[in-house]
């Protein structure tokens, strides 16, 4: 059986402007997460915002007392407001880990990863995750960051230390390259042969969609969709994709049991 | 808080019989907020509930509507997942087989969009071990009928029923909309059709928009508003179509704690399904049927149909 588990807020700091990193001590029988899994959190004890919210796992360590999970997140709506007021010692509930992680291939020469903004969170966990457990040199991986302003660039240093080279962009060039995290990858592909290289990819749907025009058919790469979910376990079928079947069919998937992790080419962009 | 829960005289105080099917307490899970069971199977007993209704199914597999599909509410949810299931064949191949493995009574919810649609699902139950009972959901548009719900007339209410009714034995419960002027005209004209049970409410249709974008949240524009928010309707129509019908009435909509579940058999339920809380909270369900345990126990209840319909005016 799993648990409901009870979390107290250790920290939650905001470390750009509507920007959040919250750090949550929980008890040990909460399971490792996986690059790419999500959690399910609501406010002990508190009605309104009504549902809980999924938030990608960012960080995660384990010692003797317990664990701690971190989320990185953006204010984006009521529920995240709410979440940002949270002071250290609230309690918190949390479900999880849940969903599909991001499948690795190990014998992949390159690994290159795309983010838009927020979408640095399950990555970064995927590229601590690669040099971890896998042993992967640090120069085998390539990131890819970008966002709208220099004001919405956010876990650079953790990549830093993961990856050999972190590309920043933005769109008004307020730091790092100017230019969309699309475009300034396309300038670089030449260097990753499709078949030596990995690609993992989270952000905006408009920035996904661009990449399966440029990408797609091409190169091998895994995304992480985001929907808004109201059980995350797969029972309520509210926070489908359309997804491409065998034999030209489309399905809608759960993104977050089916999900949230998907194959960049069997995603419909409708 | 569940140990000695099958000894103790209140747990056998909590059996309630709705027309031939058995329950082990008053409580169960509704339709479409409950998958098949297996969804929630990690994190609560399947076991500890009175029964689950599982996820409307209709004669063909069938993909649902386009995202978004949900919305937050003030106090509830906003949803418009279209039906989206596996097919009463796969239900039966692939889905049952889990649930025959648990102690629960399973209830198979179903829907058509048309007469020919609920016979053919009806039938293909008839006899399949390990269905308890159907619940038909009559609150989907009647295609040959230019949409309109065939919930929402009393005649095609009715029609659904017997069509059902002649190709099914077990016991029938009809699932009501809210969304009628009186919602007690269709309660009787479904009992005179042979239903044995009825149950209300289902969604009440709603929408939500974002005024940024001047969009509506959902793709579908309109979806059925669930959650404590609806209750209020919930209890009053129950309370409505008890004292209208002979047959057992079944009560749900925003049923969040054991007192919200208790407060419907007042109002003349004789059991209660439990949706949306589960999304909030995956062991709500079984936390209802522990709280009117303790309820029992703290009053002195030796039968919890002694509570049905005490509501004093």
């Amino acid at each position: 059986m799993k648990d409901i588990c009870v979390g107290l807020v250790a920290a939650n700091e905001e470390i750009k402007r509507n920007y959040f990193l919250m750090k949550v001590a929980l008890p040990a029988a909460f399971d490792d997460p996986l690059p790419g899994q999500f959690v399910m959190m609501r406010i002990a004890g508190l009605q309104d915002p009504f549902l809980s919210r999924p938030l990608s796992v960012y960080a995660f360590s384990r010692s003797q007392k317990g664990c701690v999970i971190e989320l990185l997140y953006r204010v984006a709506g009521r529920g995240t407001g709410i979440m940002a007021g949270l002071i250290e010692g609230s309690e918190v509930e949390i479900i999880g880990p849940l969903g599909q992680s991001y499948r690795v291939d190990p014998l992949m020469k390159n690994i290159v990863f795309i983010a838009g903004g927020i979408g640095v969170a399950p990555l970064s966990l995927l590229a601590g995750h690669l040099g971890d457990t896998f042993c992967r040199e640090t120069s085998s991986m390539t990131f890819f960051l970008g966002a709208r302003t220099a004001e919405e660039i956010v876990g650079i240093e953790l990549l830093q230390k993961y990856c050999y080279r972190v590309i920043v962009c933005t769109d008004d060039g307020s730091m790092g390259e100017k230019g969309q995290v699309t475009g300034i990858f396309k300038k670089e592909m030449a260097k990753f042969p499709p078949a030596d290289t990995a690609l993992y990819a989270c952000g905006p749907r408009p920035m996904l969609k661009a990449l399966a025009g440029l990408v797609g058919g091409k190169y091998k790469c895994q995304v992480s969709l985001e929907e808004r979910m109201a059980c995350g376990v797969g029972a309520c079928a509210g926070c489908v994709a359309a997804i491409k079947e065998g034999r030209g069919k489309m399905a809608y998937k759960r993104v977050c049991a089916e999900g949230p992790i998907f194959d960049l080419e069997t995603v419909i962009w409708q | 808080m569940s140990v000695g829960l099958k000894k103790d005289k209140t747990a056998a105080g909590m059996m309630v019989n709705i027309a031939g099917l058995h329950l082990k307490n008053p409580v169960i899970t509704a339709s479409g907020t409950f998958g098949y069971g297996e969804e929630y199977a990690d994190y609560i007993d399947l076991n500890k509930l009175g029964g689950i209704s599982v996820k409307g199914l209709s004669l063909a597999p069938r993909a649902g509507n386009p995202p978004p599909r949900i919305m937050e509410t003030t106090g509830g949810m906003l949803n418009s997942v279209g039906l989206q299931n596996v097919g009463v064949d796969a239900f039966i191949e692939e889905k049952l087989p889990f649930l025959r493995k648990f102690d629960v009574a399973v209830i198979a919810n179903i829907y058509g969009e048309s007469y020919a649609e609920y016979a053919a699902v009806a039938a293909k139950l008839d006899g399949v071990p390990g269905v308890h009972a159907l619940e038909v959901n009559i609150s989907c548009p009647n295609v040959q009928k230019g949409g309109l719900s065939f919930g929402a007339d009393p005649k095609s209410a009715a029609e659904v029923t017997r069509r059902v009714r002649a190709k099914n034995n077990l016991p029938l419960i009809v699932k009501l909309t809210p969304n009628v002027t009186d919602i007690t005209v269709i309660a009787r004209a479904v009992e005179q059709a042979g239903a044995d049970a009825v149950s209300l409410i289902n969604t009440l249709t709603g929408m939500s928009i974002d005024l940024d974008t001047r969009e509506p949240h959902l793709k579908n524009i309109t979806g059925g508003l669930s959650g404590p928010a609806i209750k209020p309707v919930a209890l009053r129509m129950v309370w409505q179509v008890a004292r209208q019908v002979k047959i057992p009435v079944i009560g749900m909509g925003g049923i969040m704690t054991a007192r919200d579940a208790l407060e419907f058999m007042v109002a003349g339920a004789s059991a209660v399904q439990v949706g949306t809380a589960s999304f909030v909270n995956p062991c709500a369900a079984t936390e209802i049927i522990d709280g009117i345990h303790d309820y029992m126990r703290k009053n002195r209840i030796k039968k919890i149909t002694d509570i049905v319909g005490t509501l004093k005016t």
